[in-house]
């Protein structure tokens, strides 16, 4: 299968890849916390810690983990550049007119840049490690709880799996789409904006009656297979709770008892 | 124009877990003016290798330099004029003189009626604008040619005709343009008997005077005997053999073991041998045929 930009999963064989969804889920909502309790940069290195081990026991490579940074680019520097010149503290280093840099300022935006920057790694470790199916069946494990005030836990995670197979499918197909039409000439590039929209209606008229047809062949062969949903059904693979689990939830617990005792230790950076 | 491919390779995602080989050091060469046919298992690489050749699938160019210094065989491929290992090459121009028809070719037509999506291609590669009667006139030479009555279907939706015919419009969106070579990706999957000989039918229309070359992608082996002049047998990214059905079709157990079929009248053949009776023939229903009924008059 090809491989595409989203639904990033990255078969290895490692520690990080086996440990149960439902706690690396958990974990990763424990590290957002742990990252937004972190008021200093010590709390900050600590996470980054955490998160360095996480990619080296995870054996992703680490320009993978680079490039899942490169998608936000613009949006860090663009939260840098704002509070770098709009920050007010007291230590002015620069003014001009109603921008001025602080020393403040420099502090804070460093902080914010190392936080985003740290949830992109964390949560593309999350999908980098964990196929989508390990990932919705964590989920809807996870809201097991809901479906006692009858909300369709069930059919959420199904619609959700059926949506990530769909993408790398809908993905090849729009390439192959496009390269036909390409080889009658079609001309994706050139041309100013209305020429361009324009050129994509001979790849999206296809691509949608394709994707309209492969939900009724699915809805199809669903049906012919009896299928009616949560009742009655067993799982193929059932999550199970291991040592690695374990490691995991210690981990995550102590990363954020530590955050909390450096923030009321050492108190904030500005 | 002539397919020149030399040391031809090609790894789709390289450098990745998902890394697949897909052709591997091809060497081919088409003349102008052959009925070429393309066999091999699935995933054999034939459809990398068609796509190659309109320049839908490149080989990097820095590949390519870094090849040269290695001192390893250069990887060169060439339509006519045109060397597709260059960045610079008018690819325009050379898609209006290769056409392609992909794999299921129907699932392309975009257009509302048939005329307009048959004349897609026309007004993309036409030099100047087009005025309507020269379209008018070059989408119903095209539709006639793939046996489809223009005056019944270029008004309809494409999306109201049968499968056949919905493929038909889909080569005819592709020879509107009147190319010198015409590619196609298993035209006949997935279509009946009687659609499979109509697609064979027009092609051999096509042949000739409207494309100088065609080059199929085929799995089904009497197709191949049938109509080509030569063949190659793709396994695993490379070309195997490359001959005409004639010499091709002799080598029974290699074929075999390769996982392909061989044609009904070279099954006869084998069968026929095996009683000690020998059949010169090239494989074709006609000729084995005849030789057959020669045969029966000598021997009785
Ligand atoms: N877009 C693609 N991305 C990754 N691998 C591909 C892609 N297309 C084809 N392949 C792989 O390349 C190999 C050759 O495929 P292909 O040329 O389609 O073979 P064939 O047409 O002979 O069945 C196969 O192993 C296939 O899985
Ligand atoms: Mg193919």
């Amino acid at each position: 299968m090809k491989e595409v930009a989203f639904g990033q999963y990255y078969p290895v064989d490692s520690f990080i890849h086996k440990v149960d969804p439902r706690l690396k889920l958990l974990f990763l909502i424990a590290y957002i916390v742990a990252i937004f309790l972190a008021k200093n940069f010590y709390g900050l290195a600590a996470c980054a810690g955490v998160l360095l081990a996480i990619v080296l026991f995870s054996r992703v490579p680490l320009g993978k983990v680079l490039r899942a940074v490169r998608g936000v680019t613009f949006l860090v520097l663009f939260t840098a550049v704002i509070n770098v010149f709009f920050y007010r503290g007291d230590t002015v280093l620069w003014g001009w007119k109603f921008l001025q840099i602080t020393r403040e300022g420099l502090i804070f935006s460093a902080f914010l840049v190392l936080r985003i920057l740290l949830l992109v790694v964390c949560s593309s470790m999350l999908t980098y490690t964990t196929t989508p199916v390990a990932l919705t069946d964590g989920i809807e494990s996870l809201l097991t709880p809901l479906k006692w005030v009858r909300f369709p836990v069930h059919v959420l995670a199904l619609v959700m799996s059926i949506a990530l197979r769909f993408i790398p499918i809908l993905s090849d197909e729009t390439e192959r789409i496009k390269n036909a039409q390409k080889a009658r000439g079609a001309d994706f590039e050139s041309g100013g904006l209305v020429k361009k929209v324009r050129a994509v209606v001979p790849i999206l008229i296809p691509l949608l009656l394709s994707a309209f047809r492969r939900a009724d062949e699915l809805g199809d062969a669903m049906d012919a297979r009896c299928y009616m949903g949560d009742k009655h059904r067993t799982k193929y693979k059932k999550l199970r709770f291991t040592w690695r689990d374990a490691i995991v939830f210690f981990v995550g617990g102590a990363l954020i008892a530590g955050v909390v005792v450096l923030r009321v230790y050492l108190g904030a950076p500005v | 124009m002539r397919i020149v491919a030399e040391h031809l390779s090609y790894t789709y995602n390289p450098r990745s877990p998902f890394a697949v080989r897909a052709l591997d050091d091809v060497c081919l060469t088409v003349e102008e003016g052959e009925f070429f046919g393309i066999i091999g298992h699935t995933g054999s690489g034939k459809s990398t290798f068609v796509q190659h050749l309109n320049g839908l699938i490149r080989t990097p160019a820095s590949l390519k330099r870094r090849k040269r210094k290695q001192a390893s065989p250069v990887q060169t491929l060439t339509v006519g004029e045109f060397d597709l290992t260059d960045k610079k090459t008018d690819f325009r121009a050379l898609r209006k003189s290769v056409g392609m028809v992909f794999q299921y070719p129907e699932y392309q037509l975009f257009a509302e009626t048939v005329k307009e999506d048959v004349a897609f291609g026309y007004k993309n590669f036409a030099d100047k604008k087009p005025t309507d009667a020269e379209i008018g006139l070059a989408v119903n030479e095209a539709l006639s040619i793939v046996g489809l009555d223009p005056n019944e279907v270029a008004g309809k939706s494409p999306f109201d005709l049968s499968g056949g015919q919905k493929r038909r419009v889909a080569i005819a969106g592709v020879i509107v343009s009147k190319p010198e070579i015409l590619i196609l990706d298993e035209p006949a999957a997935g279509l009946d008997p009687l659609g499979k000989r109509e697609i064979m039918e027009l092609l051999h229309r096509i042949h000739g005077a409207w494309c100088k070359t065609v080059v199929i992608v085929s799995h089904d082996m009497d197709e191949i005997a049938e109509n080509c002049t030569r063949a190659a047998v793709f396994a695993e990214g490379r070309v195997k053999y490359c001959l005409p059905p004639r010499e091709l079709f002799k080598m029974t157990d290699e074929l075999l073991a390769l996982g392909l079929d061989i044609p009904l009248t070279a099954k006869i053949c084998l069968a026929l041998k095996k009683r000690g009776i020998e059949i010169d023939c090239d494989f074709t229903t006609e000729d084995f045929i005849a030789k057959t009924l020669a045969l029966k008059g000598g021997v009785k």
